[in-house]
């Protein structure tokens, strides 16, 4: 079963590694959200991958359910500060998000 | 009862935007106040007596039935559970006043107690996937919190915070499931027993490293710490101070520190890594501090050097570098979220920033320049405030532990903190007033009284250090120095 | 396992087209495609509760938020990706799945992990029961996403 095990976590490996390429080059703010998206699949194909490889699905369901709970709730933040941040610059390009330097 | 400390905001968060209904400003404040400082006196008073004897594991019993619900404290927890609810308490009076004009009171409470249900939960939880759950709630809140006055440095400030947070929890959620693949669990004594067992140090390296990035960018240790200095200062005051006093250190160093203490265990490569992370972020972090304009800017950038001495403590693994770096953590939480009231103080006095700008302050507004003297020294390590005593230890514990180099770099640190502490005190508050300053009033009434409280605080602290460091921070620092075995007492 | 590894293979196509398409609606469609694919790894690998909550929430709900973002977002005008990253990324996945397989690979034997019985109870007892403690989390977590929302689209009467 650990071959298995590896198979996912490389897949899951490479949509982390999507996810990230867009979170790093995108820069319409909506994409952004999108690499998010992209992310959180990768987790959540580990965590239940990972309970199925091993035997515990059971215990990684309970997980990624309470996971995909807090990814709706950090998208609805997510899209509520895209839209306020539309409202205040008419534009969806994060380059012009640049006022602060950090 | 454990469980009020995550049950009663929870509980009270979830009515008050109904309750805001009725009364726009008088009961949310009563409310969210009464909340803080119940939890304030529970974690002083009952607290003690609970962990007599060892850690507690209490099971929450639902109308005389055992729930699922087991919540476990130590030392540490709640030396954690004081400190949150005492600042989050501080805070919560000064919205009283400064959170007048944004609107909305009641949500904004909710916001706030939906922070410390995160907080505290975190600090309660037993379970490797438990701790992440609790960090996001305080996350979300977060969010919402920085960009709270919806004006633009807010919004982009948030949403880059919230980007780069999602990164984040990523690796510690990549992390725990190699380690729930690993040992068939995420329980921490479950999982500390089944790594002992295996032995795999390859995989808990790597595991380790994912949590340094990951907790460590919730702590913003360099070089994770790129989003601190746009969020705190954009965030309305008191969100700033519940952010650089209590959020950084719960979600990134306490998160840190119970994983690799009582889960992993500390070794000497992982306690490397720590100590030197926790330098690199004194030293670039204070260079940072030195030229910056803006008030909270400046603050913002002290706060990532303090959580790097915290670092450099904790990491030194030593019960004396530990209690050092503890007593830090609490001491910073005191005086940085007295700092930025009183920030918030002075903005909204004279509506800005920029320290350039400002001069003389201390005649129109003696309270909160008295008040900003007293944390910054207590920072910066003057002695008889309660930093000096933390910082003391931190560089004793070096000295004993023979990493002379280390020491050596931290006081020098200290040298430039006090340097750029020096510019904010003379800039904003010494020197000639300014004409236009002239009609500058003092802050509101509870505005002040949280400041006053919170120096207090710093100055009592200072002078009880001994009684502070036997019954707070003794206890908290036995349960880390007893490392993995911490958990096999008292039925994790 | 074909049949798995053609599943996760469409998983992550369409994540990639999600991800460079430049249309935001074919972007919006391709990741509820991709949702759909991992629901039903989720199915194949027993955990059916797991794919029903991810076809409904992230593959329905999300889209629908998305939707709803893109709409009332439609004055941010288009925005022009940078035709680099569109051109790079080929290069950058064939790295990253050399490395990928490459790591994969060599790690197949080095692993150790503990041998585990077989897991007890049902799904229900276990989510009720077990993480009682994490569904206290769940309840947190949503109402601190709601205060979000409330507080991000507060109107303001008068503000400073």
């Amino acid at each position: 079963m650990i071959e298995n095990w590896f198979l996912i976590l490389g897949f899951s490996a490479a949509l982390l590694a999507v996810g990230l390429y867009t979170l790093l080059t995108m820069r319409n703010v909506i994409k952004l959200f999108i690499g998010f998206e992209v992310i959180s699949k990768g987790v959540s194909l580990a965590l239940v991958g990972t309970g199925f490889a091993r035997g515990h699905v059971l215990l990684a369901q309970s997980l990624v359910i309470t996971f995909i709970v807090v990814e709706v709730s950090i998208v609805a933040t997510a899209l509520a500060l895209i839209i306020n941040i539309v409202r205040k610059t008419n534009s969806l390009d994060v380059r012009k998000l640049t006022k602060l330097r950090g | 009862m454990i469980f009020l400390y995550i049950g009663l905001p929870l509980l009270v968060a979830a009515i008050l935007p109904l309750v805001g209904k009725i009364s726009k400003k008088f009961l949310p404040d009563l409310l969210a106040n009464g909340v803080f400082l119940t939890l304030f006196v529970l974690a002083l008073t009952s607290g003690r007596r609970l962990i007599g004897s060892g850690p507690v594991l209490q099971q929450f019993r639902w109308m005389g039935e055992d729930t699922g619900i087991a919540l476990a404290v130590d030392g540490f927890s709640l030396f954690m559970l004081m400190a949150i609810a005492l600042v989050t308490l501080c805070v919560g009076l000064y919205s009283i006043n400064y959170m007048e004009h944004y609107g909305s009171k009641s949500v904004y409470y909710a916001l706030l107690l939906m922070m410390m249900t995160g907080m505290n939960g975190l600090v309660l939880a037993a379970d490797l996937f438990q701790v992440y759950l609790f960090l996001e709630v305080a996350a979300i809140a977060s969010y919402a919190l920085v960009a709270y006055g919806l004006e633009y440095d807010e919004l982009e400030a948030s949403f880059k915070y919230l980007m780069l947070s999602v990164v984040a929890s990523a690796a510690v959620l990549i992390s725990i499931a190699v380690i729930f693949g690993m040992t068939g669990s995420v329980g921490f004594a479950a999982v500390a027993e089944g790594l002992r067992a295996l032995d795999s140090r390859a995989a808990v390296g790597f595991c380790s490293a994912l949590f340094i990035m990951g907790f460590g960018l919730k702590a913003a240790l360099v070089p994770f710490h790129a989003w601190l200095p746009d969020a705190h200062p954009s965030a309305p005051a008191p969100i700033s101070a519940i952010l650089s006093g209590l959020l950084i250190k719960v979600s990134g160093v306490y998160a840190l520190t119970r994983i690799f203490f009582n889960v992993f265990g500390l070794t000497p490569a992982l306690s490397e890594v720590l100590m030197w992370t926790g330098m690199v972020s004194i030293i670039v972090a204070a260079m940072l501090a030195v030229g910056q304009p803006d008030m909270k800017r400046m603050l913002a950038y002290s706060s990532i050097s303090q959580v790097g001495y915290v670092v450099l403590g904790i990491g030194l693994g030593t019960p004396l570098g530990i209690a050092g770096g503890l007593f830090h953590l609490f001491n910073h939480a005191v005086a940085k979220g007295l700092l930025f009231l009183n920030s918030g103080a002075v903005q909204q006095a004279t509506g800005t920033r920029e320290l350039d700008q400002m001069g003389g302050l201390a005649k129109r507004m003696p309270l909160t320049a008295g008040t900003s003297i007293v944390g910054a020294l207590s920072i910066t390590g003057v002695p008889p405030l309660a930093g000096f005593w933390s910082k003391l230890l931190i560089i004793m514990a070096l000295v004993q532990a023979r990493q002379g180099l280390l020491a050596v770099l931290a006081v020098l640190a200290s040298v430039v903190t006090l340097w750029y502490y020096l510019i904010l005190q003379r800039k904003a508050f010494f020197g000639k007033l300014e004409e236009r300053w002239n009609s500058v009033k003092e802050a509101p009434f509870w505005m002040s009284a949280a400041t006053v409280l919170l120096a207090l605080i710093a100055i009592g602290v200072g002078i009880f250090f001994a009684a502070m460091l036997k019954t707070w921070i003794q206890p908290a620092s036995d349960a880390l120095s007893q490392g993995v075995q911490a958990l096999s007492i008292g039925g994790f | 396992m074909i049949g798995q590894i053609l599943l996760l293979c469409g998983l992550l196509l369409f994540s990639i087209f999600a991800v460079l398409a430049k249309d935001l609606i074919k972007s919006a469609i391709s990741l509820a495609l991709a949702s759909l694919f991992l629901g039903i790894i989720f199915f194949v690998m027993g955990a059916p509760y797991a794919g029903v909550f991810e076809i409904s929430v992230v593959a329905g709900l999300i889209t629908v938020l998305f939707m709803l973002t893109i709409a009332l977002t439609k004055s941010g005008g288009d925005v022009r990706e940078s035709k680099a990253a569109t051109l790079v990324f080929p290069v950058f996945f064939i790295l990253v799945a050399l490395i990928d397989i490459f790591v994969m690979k060599g790690l197949l034997p080095k692993l150790q992990v503990l041998q585990s019985g077989a897991e007890s109870g049902t799904f229900a007892e276990v989510l009720w029961k077990q993480r009682t403690f994490d569904l206290v989390g769940q309840l947190a977590v949503i109402l601190a996403g709601v205060f979000a929302v409330l507080a991000l689209f507060r109107k303001k009467d008068n503000h400073d």
